[in-house]
């Protein structure tokens, strides 16, 4: 296998699974100013983060979510590789590259792999992890997946760190599951503030920050994706809620941690 | 019915081809007789082509029961003789249990006759040997020419005018004045490099070095000619003549060793019914079937990583593991469906479309970011019967409508339909509609026909928004 040959830079040592401090970060901000606040910065551009939806029916949400921070990476000439096997497809339909241009993305700089299960898709993630080409590389696994497990997510955090490539993994209605992902979201789509006429406005999601290895509290905020400027804004919570914590009762590994 | 082939021991036992199979059984009531099974007879032969392909890549089936080698040019390697290398065929041969003829020509028809009718010369051949007209070989055996040797020295022009063009062109070219070249039936590669083994290989160690070392020497045949490669093809040739073919395709030209050397590498570790070696490998062929123009780049003086270079490598190397249909690439269709405006394409086969729309910047998506193919058929409740929908059933959940845009009206391909341009013809219009349910999430439905097009219109879900 491939992957086995992957090793932590020597720097990285006995600590290479901790967070590193900011100073060594390269942190790829959200844009909305709230989140940013919260997440001192943006979130690692070299390192693995989990997306999970809320809900079934929020696992569009949780892959556009994920595409979209691919987005947000400043313009350069490399790729975005999305990785997603047959299940995938079947379920939830496939990528729609016009809609994709309107979202503010270059279908041109897209590289669709469609693998036939998980083993294979993992090895492809971390194939283009590894090729020059990516800038980032989106892993959509839906559904209970036992090969996405501490091992295989290590690796992957490990190999994004050294390429310096952003690694998101989409795991859709899937249960949380111990990880070596940075930070694990939740993801569920918002009601859009609607344009006169009551027409759907743009695409606006409620996130819920479940962990993070450099000890950010969780907490929760909705955000609005400007598909002109490829930035997210902080949009009002409904209920007059604001970004505040909403703890990290909903992901089951934290539970069981506190009790 | 009746005998279709005889073997050696029946032909000794005076059974004929086209016998009665009633008067064979009369003859020798213990004949063992099997069905003719034409179509098993041809794969032999096709499998025999392919165990020859170890002595000339240009090979062609002659059915029901001959080969045609070319082999000019190719005896070195056994020795440097003709004949040599027509042993070492008739000894494989006689390892399965087949009878050969070899014959050795100047043309693929002398060599033909020569060996069906098993005479060494071509003057002895028997004037059947032109594969003309029954009539033809009547009538020149009653003229007293029993051979080709007794047409040979006659004037040609009088044997056209009286038995035809035809038959004066199939005499020259049994005499080896006219040379027509066989149709190989598999195209003569480009390059190919061999390597021979005096004890047959079996190791899949031993099988990767031998491809490394042919995929250098390959390399170095393309860059003598300017060329890379878009296809290579390994030939293994196992001892008992068995060959086990192994493709790899790349995107752009390329004679990289090492990096075909790992495609093979990742070709051999995906076989879904892994190398069989039996007793060994005792030829390893690589070959070129497909190259293109390769020109030396010079590299920038920066150190900078050339990202076409890197996709070019991630494509090829996904494409082996997972089958080139799997890595694909985004194009803009020609045309305003929605599931034909946007199409995906193995990334192997060309370069991604450029020219996508750009975003319009106050305008919220107008196409989803998923879509479903073919739609997915949804139970919509609407206030008016070709008004916007107002709460929906999809996959056993209801979504009641929040807020809707539409209808964006596309108009089938009536000019795709043989009456299109007639009225009520062009197949039914769909109406679209940005829908958000209560919930936030947005869908785009469509009703597929407008009243009074279509009797009971269906609704479908066509795509999900982010």
């Amino acid at each position: 296998m491939n992957i086995m040959t992957i090793h932590p830079s020597p720097s990285s040592g006995r600590t290479g699974l901790q967070y590193q401090s900011e100073k060594t970060q390269r942190l790829l901000p959200i844009g909305a100013p709230l989140v940013d606040q919260r997440l001192q910065g943006g979130i690692a551009q070299d390192g693995l983060h989990e997306f999970f939806a809320a809900d079934h029916s929020d696992a569009t949400a949780a892959a556009a979510f994920a595409m979209l921070m691919a987005l947000r990476l400043p313009e350069t000439a490399t790729h975005i590789l999305w990785v997603s096997g047959d299940k995938e497809r079947q379920a939830s339909g496939r990528l729609y590259a016009a809609g994709l241009a309107q979202m503010g993305a270059d279908p041109a700089r897209l590289l669709m792999v469609q693998a036939p299960d998980v083993r294979d898709a993992l090895r492809a993630a971390a194939d283009g992890i590894r090729s020059k080409a990516a800038g980032a590389v989106i892993l959509e696994a839906q559904g209970h997946a036992r090969l996405i497990d501490l091992t295989s997510t290590r690796r992957l955090v490990l190999a994004a760190r050294e390429a310096g490539v952003l690694a998101l993994l989409v795991r859709g209605d899937a249960v949380p599951m111990p990880s070596a992902a940075i930070t694990r979201w939740q993801v569920r789509s918002a009601p859009s503030l609607p344009l006169p006429g009551n027409v759907p406005g743009f695409a606006t999601f409620d996130i819920n920050l479940l962990r993070h290895r450099g000890g950010i509290a969780p907490f929760a905020a909705r955000v609005t994706w400007d598909h002109g400027d490829k930035i997210f804004h902080d949009a009002p919570l409904s209920g007059g809620l604001s970004a505040s914590s909403a703890g990290g009762t909903t992901d089951p590994e934290l539970r069981r941690q506190s009790a | 019915m009746r005998l279709v082939a005889c073997d050696t021991a029946a032909l000794g036992l005076g059974m004929t081809p086209g016998m009665a199979l009633a008067d064979a059984r009369a003859r020798v009531p213990d004949l063992a007789v099997f069905d003719h099974d034409p179509q098993a007879d041809r794969q032999l032969l096709e499998w025999l082509a392919d165990g020859c392909e170890r002595y000339t890549p240009s090979c062609a089936l002659d059915p029901p029961q001959g080969l045609i080698l070319d082999i000019s040019g190719c005896a070195h390697i056994f020795g440097g003789t003709e004949a040599a290398l027509a042993r070492d065929l008739k000894m494989r041969m006689r390892h399965h249990g087949l009878t050969a003829r070899v014959a050795l020509g100047a043309t693929p028809d002398s060599a033909r006759a020569k060996a069906r009718f098993g005479v060494r010369t071509i003057n002895a051949l028997p004037v059947r040997a032109l594969d003309c007209d029954a009539k033809v070989h009547n009538a020149l055996e009653r003229a007293g020419l029993k051979t080709i040797g007794d047409l040979a020295g006659r004037p040609r022009a009088a044997f056209a005018a009286r038995f035809g063009k035809d038959c004066g062109r199939r005499l020259a070219r049994l005499l080896e004045e006219e040379d027509p070249r066989i149709t190989p039936r598999r195209a003569v590669p480009v390059i190919r490099v061999t390597l021979n083994f005096a004890e047959p290989v079996a190791r899949t160690q031993d099988v990767m070095a031998a491809i490394t070392h042919l995929a250098q020497q390959g390399a170095i045949l393309l860059q003598e000619r300017g060329e890379g490669g878009r296809r290579f093809e390994i030939s293994l040739f196992r001892s008992d003549g068995h060959v086990a073919r192994l493709a790899v395709d790349t995107g752009t030209p390329t004679r990289d060793a090492a990096l075909l050397d790992r495609l093979f590498g990742e070709r051999i570790d995906t076989l879904s019914d892994p190398l069989d070696p039996g007793f060994g490998y005792d030829m390893i062929h690589m070959t070129v079937p497909r190259s293109e123009s390769l020109v030396p780049v010079q590299a920038g003086l920066e150190s900078k990583v050339d990202i076409k270079a890197e996709k070019a490598a991630l494509t090829d190397r996904l494409s082996v593991r997972l089958g080139p249909e799997r890595i694909r690439h985004f194009h803009t269709g020609n045309s305003h469906i929605p599931e034909r405006a946007a199409f995906e394409r193995p990334a192997q086969a060309g370069l991604p479309s450029t020219s996508w729309a750009t975003p319009q910047m106050q305008e919220p998506q107008m196409r989803p970011f998923r879509l479903f193919d073919p739609p997915q058929p949804v139970e919509v409740t609407a206030l008016l019967p070709d008004g916007p929908p107002r709460q929906f059933r999809w996959r056993r959940h209801v979504h009641l409508v929040h807020s809707v845009e539409g209808p964006e009206r596309i108009v089938a391909e009536w000019w795709r339909r043989p009456a299109g341009h007639e009225p009520g013809k062009g197949g039914p219009t769909r109406d679209y509609y940005r829908v958000e349910d209560s919930e936030g999430r947005r869908f785009w439905l469509f009703r597929h026909g407008l009243y009074g097009e279509t009797g009971d219109p269906r609704w479908y879900l066509h795509g999900l928004f982010a």
